[in-house]
């Protein structure tokens, strides 16, 4: 299996001359597996994950992701592969005026599909996430679970590549966390989704096979 | 009510700069027609002891449009009454040439006294006479009524570009969030800044038909009853076709520079 993420002798920091806080990291991810990122708060794992949907550029080293070395990476190119990724934010990052429908089909609406498509895979994905009632919503009228369901659905909608998540159930119950680590296992296994999480603590009740990578004194050790 | 708040509050400030353009540009052609007048009524007297054509003049100074000879004959009848016919040829052939000179722009009074300089430097002019004092107070009047009106139009503008900077804040503000997310997602800067362009274009449209439609009504209704002499005999200079395109124009090109401003602000993931 082909790698979808490879870093060789990665090295991030805020910043020219500001302190590394990962430093010579060397690890690849392939095709299909599902990751967890682990650490103490503050260690880097929201800034690897910066990193690896380009918002971050490596110090040193090289960060390849979709075959693309992000250290170099133009911003077209960027733009590109970001439209391949799915991406989950502990604090959901919706767009509060746009309705829960609109949200959920972002990433077609950039990629240009027709309006009638748009509004199919909406009712699709809201359905998947049993938010099929919610469509004409808008985000801040739902719960916190039910909103961290709409990030999924809209990582989902253009079967990414990769999906990138952080923290994604760090604001929810155990039953909304549930219903989301149910989510991004599906997606995994029946889309053959790369899935890369990071969290401070991986769920208890979890199926798939799993490779788990800790961050810990600027260095990416696997767990195994 | 909110809706309109947001637009009146970008539309306000870009109306006032799109006055002070629009301003300037009257101003600008009003002047020009009241300087072309004071030119067209100025003259200097050269006193020369032969002849001299046009060339020769504009040869000494490039200022120099046109050489008026004043006819000597009646120099010397007005002079010479009841003298007879021998003395007054005597007079005549005694008589030096004189002109008056008409120069292509209104200059100032440190021009006028180049001007006469190079004159003076020809052996064959003796004396040129510039009516400087008259000139220079003239002169002095319009200067003051022009550094006035543009220093007026320079802190309209001013004034107004930190009304639009505080806009842009707001706007910030309200379309921060949705860019970022379409940011993440991979949607072009374009795409990302529609929203904004589309409500800036709004905005820009409006403010350029109510500026024109404010000087349409000055040129065509109220200049001509107003009774103001300056703004009848001016009448025509006062709006012009063509300024809408220069208004729509520079309402464009604030818009992008705003625009982007934000967009580019605008960057970069929240924590």
């Amino acid at each position: 299996m082909s790698n979808v993420i490879h870093a060789s002798q990665l090295t991030l920091a805020y910043g020219k001359g500001e302190k590394e806080v990962i430093k010579d990291a060397n690890f690849s991810i392939k095709k299909g597996e599902f990751v967890f990122i682990t650490g103490p708060s503050g260690s880097g794992k929201s800034t690897l994950l910066k990193a690896l949907y380009g918002q971050l550029k490596p110090t040193e080293g090289s960060l390849v992701v979709g075959g693309l070395d992000l250290a170099n990476i133009r911003q077209k190119k960027l733009q590109e592969l970001r439209t391949h990724m799915g991406i989950i934010f502990q604090d959901y990052k919706l767009v509060n005026e746009w309705t829960v429908g609109k949200n959920v089909v972002l990433p077609l609406m950039i990629a240009g599909y027709a309006t009638e498509i748009q509004e199919t895979q909406a009712r699709r994905l809201l359905k998947h996430v049993k938010l099929s009632d919610h469509a004409d919503k808008y985000p801040l009228e739902l719960s916190g679970g039910e909103q961290q369901r709409v990030g999924v659905a809209r990582a989902l909608a253009k079967n990414p590549v990769v999906i990138l998540a952080d923290e994604p159930t760090g604001n929810l119950d155990d039953y909304s966390s549930n219903v989301i680590w149910d989510l991004m296992e599906n997606a995994c296994q029946q889309l053959d989704t790369t899935v890369l999480v990071v969290t401070h603590k991986i769920p208890t009740i979890f199926s798939l096979p799993y490779r788990h990578f800790i961050i810990e004194s600027k260095g990416v050790y696997e767990v195994h | 009510m909110k809706y309109i708040k947001n637009h009146l509050m970008f539309i306000l400030p870009l109306m006032t700069i799109l006055l002070a353009i629009e301003f300037y540009l009257v101003f600008d052609r009003s002047t020009h027609t009241y300087e072309k007048g004071l030119t067209e009524g100025y003259s200097m007297l050269v006193v020369a002891k032969k002849p001299v054509e046009l060339s020769t003049f504009q040869a000494l100074n490039q200022h120099i449009v046109a050489a008026k000879q004043l006819k000597r004959d009646s120099i010397v009848s007005e002079v010479a009454k009841g003298v007879n016919k021998s003395t007054k040829e005597a007079i005549l052939k005694a008589l030096p040439y004189f002109y008056n000179l008409s120069l292509d722009a209104y200059l100032h009074s440190s021009g006028l006294e180049e001007i006469k300089k190079d004159l003076e430097s020809d052996p064959n002019i003796k004396k040129v006479e510039t009516f400087g004092s008259s000139y220079k107070s003239s002169y002095k009047l319009f200067s003051f009524i022009k550094l006035t009106l543009k220093i007026f139009i320079v802190f309209m503008t001013i004034v107004s570009f930190f009304l639009i900077i505080k806009q842009m804040e707001i706007w910030k503000y309200a379309h921060k969030e949705r860019m970022q997310v379409m940011e993440i997602f991979g949607a072009p800067m374009m795409l990302r800044s529609g929203v904004l362009f589309k409500v800036a274009l709004i905005d820009a449209f409006f403010s350029t038909l109510l500026v024109s439609a404010m000087f349409f009504y000055i040129k065509f209704y109220w200049a001509g009853t107003s009774g103001i002499e300056i703004m009848m005999v001016n009448k025509d200079v006062l709006f012009k076709g063509s300024d809408i395109g220069i208004l729509f124009a520079s309402a464009i090109l604030i818009v992008i520079i705003a625009v982007y401003s934000v967009v580019f602000s605008s960057k970069g993931v929240e924590e």
